[in-house]
């Protein structure tokens, strides 16, 4: 380089070079920074020389990690030399030292300017790598229309503008505005036009960043594209130079390739015909050769063809081929070639249907789990985790099972975390996940997380007929010599809750379940500890008739444990003790556990973070991952052995409080649910919205096992697999920047209001999920906060502002939602007092720089405080006549009602569980309902209506409600006129029925010395 | 005792492991990388010396051009490790008759082990007299037994000699000329506002003695301190003469000193060890002389130019004179050029501290030359800083001069056999840290 005539310069560097330490080093720096002040200082002023040497000398300094906060002037200055090594310099220098904000640019970029608009060529390339390199605002408003020209002009060499074209692309990344001119497109379209490789490939480099922005307006480079492509593949007058071991400029093909993948389809039949044509011939035409060069080149052409053949949905032919080719690849010795054959078949797997060819390579790719290359086993464990469905759910998790006693150490626990999933998964009945689950334990009890075993317990806590099994196979692990501790956990645990049920068969009376247990807690951890305790108290519960040597052993124990150092087991030992001396009492305070409930698959989610580590944010990657959710949802949906489709919604549990009077209005709302989903959410992935909402279900297991079918069919629904089906292929676009919330934050609301779970609020960034339980005047929300993104959500806040008559406590809210997760946030809520007031939620998150805040009323109304009651007349009349008078009991004429059939009228309050009390009221244009309406102050208070309708006039109608308590009277009346007046707006009002016969008003007299009705009639 | 150390590690200003020594196994032999890319290779290198990483305590100084690390992983005590290392660089330093840096170390791999070895033991501190290693710990090579008679030198029992009355001395020591020398260094600390004002200030100083004597002397030391003073004015019934008295702070004494007899009779009196050793030291605070006063004008004149004039007054006698004086005047570190002009003494810009360092070799008593500078600037880009103005720093060495004005009285010596010795005293003074604010 031009350094070779520097003396000093060289000197330095050796200088710097032969210092042993740091402290050396940093007294030198100094030393050479005093010295170059000096020099920049004098005032007789420097000779381009010396200038050009001390500003090199500052850059080193600079590249060794000290400031340099001076000489900047003088690097800048040198940009205008008229010799081409200080000009080299003063664009080298200035390109590291200065960043776009420096106010030294302005200064330079005139200078900068002439270079580029002047005829010499080396100069132009140097100040457009400079320009390139700091690509400010600035420059890019300045100098963007000259390098615009540049690229454009056909009267430059190629070299200038190749550069000219990486340039834009620099000043495109930091501000895009820069080719937001009219015309640009066509420009662009032309610039394809090129023969010259070299620049083409650069455009091409513009155009992809161009098309991953807004491919709309490059509609006219599609065809160019192709053409491009089919003039490489055919090998058409390309020059030697850009022939790469025979293969015409690959990096040009990826990259045209890379820019058709934005385009979300080929529309022309010509050009998709031309470009499948392409496509083919790279698919046919790649083969396996010696030279690892040449594969490399070829290889990287054929990924990207790959992507892109998935990308454009080919035939079924083209797919098989495309597996077919991957096949070869996973049969090679070739490490790495095996390895991205196994890569890109489980991209395959994650975007089209051809999980039936993929099958074929089951053997192989089992094979390749064997592989001594680390890397190799891992694919295959992805490929494996990611083509399992119910078909070869069984194959697969045995192979996984057989190969962790072998594999890696490094592997094991994602191999059992991924065993223990797709157990889950796709178990075909429950008591094989219990195998297979118990079998992990005692394989790799040391990889088996947690979360694991647990939930085993929930499984079987929740299935009644998976007890008695899995009790009898904990029995039988426990027999074994050593077990695992996680064993003993889960073994301890199920005997505890279920030995019971084996109490018929040999070897599982009380006292032998005990002794095969007691034996094991010498050798465990003081965490298991607690858990044999809880054991051995439910053991003891269960002996009847009670046996004194059982007592006398399990009481000994517990006294031992009574002063144990852990706080715990201290603590279960006493209680434990003192419970078991009250007797009878301990069998209500010892019964079973009751069920779980139903939540999202912790082994699932934990899956997924760690997935979404490795995620790369290409486009191919992220439609891919958009459609892994789908495609989970599809094979979710595919009937098992045959059964009928079932609607996956109506697999949320609903509390059985709720389950009789909600069935019809659960129906309407999910059912519109479904509606919303697939008319307003084209852009955002739709399937994650049912995938959240279908978290509860990953351990409902196969339909055809779940307990209750009423729940798992709800009629009427004929129409709606196909709906979820439609907005599952819906083509996903680009996300959207505006954060809007998508669908109507109100409807969601007062649908919410009806049903417990559902989706209380969406934008493209978040979704709101939310599931409520109530009991009594308690309640339990469960807020289901899902980031959509593949970026983390930041500051994340939630405060719940509530009305005075609720309590109300919120968990802690995590201040980050990572990408792709959901965290669950529960919300406790007590009903102090009858009111109408909503709880509102403030709700907030930060993404990117936007921050963005929603207010949103929670669905904590009146209604959810009310459990309905059956009455029959002999108690309603007593009642309703005891409650005489305001301000007991309350009547209104209410106006402007929305018109609707009494049968809907009727189905509404049995939805605000109200219960309508059939032909109780002789008037069949009455409706009489009953409820009982729970808070802390009022305790549970029956509460009566009765509604009045005029069949002449569907829009007024009188109403009297009559409970125990003043306030509670009021504010249900207006609840329910609220209700009646403002309807959910999505519901499409039915035919009205023919007017029945006028009805009187029952009691005109009553309404009349009502002074509350007459206000409200006269209002 | 506490633990002192688990290991002890000498490294070079590379970070490269000279010598190490494993006294407890509960740190892991590679707990230094963590030292060396942790602290060594930070700027937090000499900000603090007591880190702690991973569970490890590391303490650690610097002397010449080596770090000497100690790791510890329990509560160890921090004073005693440390006055263990000063103490074992200066049993190298009688060892290696000197010198202590990287290349004595790599020439005495063996000695050094030894020593290791001997002077701790399970990480606490064992006997670490030069005088006492010295008869065990020798450089003599091993003697082959074939060919020559064995010496007829006494095989030291070492416990006896440790355990004895006088443990640090050994008996039947024979001088052809019977000689004391004693010196007494103080080193001056100063903290001073630019106006004059004295903002902190305190002498340390050492009595360090070279005794070669015959037999088993018993010596009496007498100074001017106050309690000595007053002692004896009692015990001769009249007034002190006239002169100050100094009151001496913390002081400390060698182990020689019989302590019984100082508390009763306020004297110092002691059976010296053989050689060189440091029989007291001491501190004062109150009536400090201070050699040098420094009066320092900085004026920034705009943004690029500063002016400097220090004016430096030498206020001891003017029959005396200091040394080695150095004048380290801070500069911003931008600067550019620099002009001087000095009335003696040589000055010059140092880039690599940023100072202007004036150096006058010989710089006698109530003389007061000065230094008028003129900077210039260079012009940065980044957000002109305010300077922080930090203090002038002072070196300097005044002989023949105390600054707290302690004097030897008398030094007397007193042995069986009666044999005349030679008593040689000297005074110094140096600058510890002497820094002016400006």
């Amino acid at each position: 380089m031009a350094l070779s005539g520097m003396r000093g310069l060289s000197v330095f560097i050796s200088d710097i070079r032969n210092c042993q330490n740091k402290e050396q080093e940093r007294l030198r720096v100094d030393k050479e920074l005093g010295n170059v002040r000096t020099r920049f200082k004098n005032e007789k002023g420097l000779t381009p020389y010396e200038k050009k040497k001390y500003v090199w000398k500052m850059l080193y300094i600079y590249m060794l990690g000290y400031d340099v906060d001076f000489g900047h002037m003088e690097a800048v200055s040198l940009i205008s030399a008229p010799k081409y090594p200080e000009k080299q310099v003063g664009y080298i220098v200035t390109a590291c030292l200065l960043n776009e904000n420096h106010d030294f640019l302005r200064i330079a970029i005139n200078t900068v300017r002439n270079d580029i608009i002047g005829r010499n060529e080396t100069f132009q390339c140097l100040a457009l790598t400079m320009v390139g390199n700091i690509g400010g605002r600035e420059f890019a408003e300045s100098l963007a229309p000259d390098v615009q020209k540049l690229l454009i002009s056909s009267s430059y060499r190629p070299l200038v503008r190749k550069k000219a074209a990486l340039c834009l692309l620099r000043l495109y990344r930091k501000n895009p505005d820069v080719v937001n001119v009219d015309g640009w497109a066509d420009r662009m379209a032309q610039l394809l036009d090129e023969r010259d490789l070299g620049v083409l490939t650069s455009s091409m480099s513009l155009l992809v960043a161009l098309v991953s922005n807004h491919y709309d307006a490059y509609w006219s480079c599609l065809p160019k594209c192709v053409k491009i492509l089919e003039r490489l593949a055919r090998n058409q007058d390309i020059p030697q130079e850009y022939t790469y071991y025979g293969i015409p400029s690959p990096w040009l093909q990826v990259r045209t390739m890379r820019a058709l993948q934005y385009f979300p389809t080929v529309e022309d039949p010509n050009t998709r015909r031309s470009l499948f044509e392409v496509l083919q011939r790279i698919l046919m035409g790649t083969d396996v050769v010696k030279n690892v060069n040449k594969n490399n080149a070829s290889h990287a052409v054929l990924f990207e063809a790959l992507a892109l053949v998935m990308h454009l949905d080919a035939e079924k032919e083209m797919m098989s081929q495309c597996v077919a080719l991957l096949g070869k690849f996973i049969a090679v010795r070739e490490p790495n070639i095996r390895y991205l054959g196994l890569e890109n078949m489980t991209r395959m797997l994650m975007v089209t249907d051809v999980q039936d060819i993929i099958k074929r390579h089951q053997a192989q790719i089992i094979t390749s789990l064997k592989d001594p290359d680390i890397s190799i086993r891992r694919r295959a464990l992805d490929l494996l985790y990611g083509m399992c469905d119910v078909s070869n759910a069984k194959d697969i998790v045995e192979e996984l099972l057989q190969y962790l006693s072998t594999a890696d150490f490094a592997m094991r626990e994602e191999l059992s975390l991924k065993a223990a999933i797709l157990a889950e998964k796709f178990a075909p009945d429950l008591s094989w996940y219990v195998d297979v689950i118990l079998q992990l334990i005692d394989k790799a009890g040391d990889f088996v997380s947690d979360d694991i075993w647990f939930r085993v317990v929930q499984f079987v806590t929740n299935n009644e007929d998976l007890q008695p099994y899995a009790a009898a196979k904990a029995r039988e692990y426990l027999d074994k010599p050593a077990i695992h501790e996680t064993m003993v956990k889960v073994s301890a645990y199920i005997i505890g809750e279920f030995g019971h049920l084996l109490a018929r068969r040999p070897g599982c009376s009380p006292k032998e379940l005990f002794s095969v247990i007691h034996e094991k807690l010498p050798a465990v951890t003081t965490s298991t500890v607690p858990i044999l305790l809880s054991t051995y108290a439910k053991i003891f519960m269960h002996t009847q008739p009670p046996d004194q040597e059982l007592q006398n052993q399990i009481w000994s124990i517990f006294n031992k444990y009574e002063s144990c150092i852990d706080v715990e087991i201290q603590q279960r030992a006493a209680e434990y003790l003192a419970l078991s001396r009250r007797g009878a009492a301990l069998v209500d305070i010892l019964a079973e556990m009751p069920k779980f409930p139903e939540r999202q698959s912790a082994l699932i989610k934990k899956a997924e973070d760690t997935e979404v580590d490795t995620a790369e944010q290409s486009a191919i990657k992220l439609r891919a991952q958009q459609q892994t959710s789908s495609a989970l949802v599809v094979t979710d949906q595919r009937p098992a052995n045959g059964t009928p489709p079932v609607n996956q919604l109506g697999l949320v549990k609903m509390p059985s409080m709720s389950s009789n009077a909600d069935h019809n209005s659960t129906d309407q709302g999910s059912s519109q649910e479904n509606g919303t989903l697939s008319q307003v959410d084209p852009q955002a992935p739709a399937a994650d919205i049912l995938g959240d909402l279908l978290g509860p279900l990953a351990i409902e297991g196969p339909p055809t096992t779940a307990g209750e079918p009423q729940q798992n069919v709800i009629p009427g629904l004929g129409g709606d697999p196909d709906a979820v089906d439609a907005s599952a292929i819906v083509p996903v676009g680009e996300e959207q920047n505006s954060v809007q919330p998508i669908g109507n934050i109100a409807e969601r609301f007062h649908a919410l209001c009806l049903k417990d779970s559902g989706v209380l609020y969406e934008d493209p960034n978040i979704q709101i999920g939310i599931k409520a339980e109530w009991r009594l005047h308690q309640g339990c929300f469960v807020l289901f906060l899902g980031n959509k993104n593949t970026s983390p959500l930041v500051s994340v806040q939630a405060i719940i502002l509530p009305p005075s008559h609720l309590k109300m406590e919120l968990s802690l809210v995590p201040d980050t939602i990572p990408p792709r997760a959901q965290v669950q946030c529960p919300l406790e809520v007590v009903n102090l007092r009858p009111s109408r007031d909503v709880a509102v939620l403030d709700f907030s998150y930060k993404f990117g720089n936007n921050m963005v805040n929603v207010k949103l009323r929670l669905p904590a109304v009146l209604n959810k405080f009310l459990q309905p009651i059956p009455v029959s007349a002999e108690e309603f009349f007593p009642q309703w006549r005891s409650l005489s008078g305001p301000p007991l009991k309350l009547q209104e004429v209410v106006r402007g009602v929305k018109p609707m059939p009494l049968v809907e009228m009727a189905n509404l309050l049995n939805s605000f569980r109200l219960m309508v009390c059939p032909a109780l009221d002789p008037n069949p244009n009455n409706l009489v309902a009953s409820t009982t309406f729970y808070s802390e102050s009022t305790r549970a208070m029956l509460c009566l209506v009765r509604i009045e309708t005029d069949p002449a006039d569907r829009t007024q109608l009188r109403m009297t409600v009559a409970s125990g308590d003043p306030s509670l009277t009021l504010e249900l009346k207006e609840f329910i006129k609220e209700q009646l007046v403002i309807m959910p707006t999505a519901r499409a009002p039915g035919p009205v029925p023919p007017a029945p016969p006028v009805a009187q008003p029952t009691s005109p007299v009553s309404a009349l010395t009502d002074p509350g009705a007459m206000l409200a009639g006269l209002l | 005792m506490p633990v002192a150390a688990s290991a002890i590690y000498f490294l070079n200003l590379r970070g490269d492991v000279l010598i190490n020594r494993l006294y407890r196994d509960d740190v892991g032999g590679n707990m230094v990388d963590a030292f060396r890319t942790h602290i060594m290779q930070t700027k937090e290198l000499g900000t603090c010396p007591v880190r702690q990483i991973g569970g490890c305590s590391f303490f650690y100084m610097r002397i010449s051009n080596v770090y000497i690390v100690i790791v510890v992983s329990s509560n160890a005590n921090v004073a005693c490790a440390f006055k263990f290392v000063v103490e074992a660089v200066a049993l190298f330093k009688s060892y290696f008759g000197g010198a202590f840096d990287e290349d004595a170390i790599r020439n005495n791999f063996v000695l050094i082990y030894e020593l290791l070895d001997e002077i701790m033991d399970f990480g606490y501190p064992q006997n670490l007299s030069p005088e006492i290693l010295k008869l065990y710990i020798t450089q003599e090579g091993v003697r082959s037994p074939f060919s020559s008679k064995p010496t007829d030198k006494p095989v030291p029992n070492a416990t006896l000699q440790v355990t004895g009355a006088v443990g640090w001395r050994r008996e039947g020591l024979v001088y052809k000329k019977n000689e004391v020398f004693l010196d007494i260094v103080e080193s001056v600390n100063l903290l001073m506002s630019s106006k004059g004002s004295v903002l902190r200030c305190d002498v340390t100083g050492k009595v360090l003695m070279k005794c070669f004597l015959s037999g088993m002397p018993d010596l009496k030391l007498g100074l001017n301190d106050k309690i000595g003073l007053e002692k004896e004015s009692q015990l001769k019934s009249r007034p002190t003469k006239s002169g100050k008295t100094i009151e001496l702070d913390d002081v400390t004494f060698h182990q020689c000193v019989n302590l019984t007899r100082f508390n009763s009779e306020k004297t110092v009196s002691f059976v010296p060890p053989d050689g060189e050793f440091e029989l007291m030291k001491y501190r004062i605070t109150e009536g400090v002389n201070l050699p040098f006063r420094v009066l320092p004008t900085i004026k920034e004149l705009g943004r690029t130019r500063i002016e400097v004039n220090v004016k430096v007054k030498s206020v001891f006698g003017a029959k005396m004179f200091a040394l080695g004086v150095v004048i380290k005047i801070p500069v911003p570190k931008q600067t550019a050029k620099t002009s001087f002009q000095v009335t003696s003494g040589r000055a010059k810009y140092n880039a690599a501290i940023d100072c202007l360092v004036w150096k006058i070799r010989k710089f006698p008593g109530q003389t007061e030359p000065t230094l008028s500078a003129e900077v210039e600037l260079i012009s940065t880009m980044t957000e002109k800083k305010s300077w922080t103005r930090p203090p002038i720093q002072m070196e300097f060495q005044v002989p023949m001069f105390t600054a707290s004005g302690l004097r030897v009285r008398f030094l007397k010596v007193w042995e069986k056999s009666g044999y005349n010795t030679v008593e040689w005293v000297r005074y110094i003074t140096k600058a510890g840290s002497y820094e002016i604010r400006c």
